[in-house]
């Protein structure tokens, strides 16, 4: 008997669908830092709300990313119905907490589909989740390093225009 | 045109339970469902679909709402055939999808350790 599933298409249904899950976070962090870009813009933080939405054209990016993949191995790639999303926040400060938290769920999210990758022996999907394993480090960097403007630099006086003018600068460099 | 078409096609039956079977035609890379009454072709991503509507039917809600019919209609954009089934048979479909697609798992390891493996 022909293995007619395989025939069509290198990823297990299982991989799949968690790719599928993975393109459905992707979209909702895009739109999650929309909204902050909004949040950031209403309230004056216009350096913030630049990063905001540069981040979100990154997640628009990695959605895209996974997208291809899936229909390149002969999947199904999913478009995905985004709600939900929060829109308002109680501070500033709450807006870097957030995003640090939705960088830690992605991270997670992708070290359960690389064990899911390990389990089958996958290691053609595991080869491309690598290129997101490197990214979230970049993630997880970058929001870290913004809430800590708010220790290093304190929120009194002039403090959040001051963490509003640094946060633009945060970038990431491996050496 | 049922057993016409097995024989012809020499159809490989990948997993059968009381209430019907699926075939594969590795002539023609389609599928047979054999199942209420019916005998349907499927290619590789509408038995999938099929699978996949069929999983989403919420049984309980079916047998609990009075207010409602007590078959299911069961049919997917593009989809040639429909069912109209009671709870009773939405979940002898769905045990014989999920048989199948055992199978096909089964089918993929075996294939790999006898064809794609050989030294
Ligand atoms: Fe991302
Ligand atoms: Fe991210």
């Amino acid at each position: 008997m022909k293995d007619l599933m395989r025939i069509k298409c290198l990823i297990s249904q299982d991989i799949e669908t968690l790719l599928n899950q993975q393109i459905k976070k992707e979209a909702h962090s895009s739109s999650l830092y929309l909204s902050m870009a909004s949040w950031c813009n209403q309230n004056g933080y216009d350096f913030s709300a630049d990063y905001f939405t540069k981040q979100s054209e990154e997640e628009r990016m990695h959605q895209l990313k996974l997208f291809k993949y899936v229909l390149d191995m002969g999947g199904n790639a999913i478009s995905p119905e985004v709600t939900g999303i929060k829109t308002d926040f109680a501070g500033f400060r709450e807006v870097f907490e957030d995003a640090l938290e939705a960088e830690i769920a992605i991270t997670q999210s992708f070290k359960n589909l690389a064990a899911k990758c390990h389990k089958e022996q996958d290691f053609v999907t595991m080869e491309f989740l690598n290129w997101f394993l490197k990214e979230q480090r970049e993630e997880e960097y970058k929001a870290r390093r913004a809430l800590e403007l708010f220790e290093v630099i304190g929120e009194e006086g002039m403090g959040r225009w001051e963490i509003d003018k640094h946060v633009n600068k945060i970038s990431y460099s491996e050496e | 045109m049922e057993k016409a078409c097995i024989d012809i096609n020499e159809l490989v039956n990948v997993f059968s339970n009381v209430h019907g079977s699926i075939y594969q035609s590795d002539k023609l890379n389609c599928f047979y469902v054999d199942f209420g009454g019916k005998f349907a072709k499927y290619n590789c991503l509408s038995l999938q679909k099929l699978k996949k509507v069929v999983e989403q039917i919420d049984i309980e809600e079916l047998l609990l709402n009075t207010h409602r019919a007590d078959f299911e209609l069961v049919t997917f954009n593009g989809c040639e055939h429909i069912y109209l089934l009671n709870a009773l048979e939405i979940v002898a479909l769905k045990d014989l999808l999920q048989g199948t697609f055992t199978m096909f798992k089964l089918n993929h390891l075996i294939s790999d350790c006898l064809y794609r493996l050989v030294v």
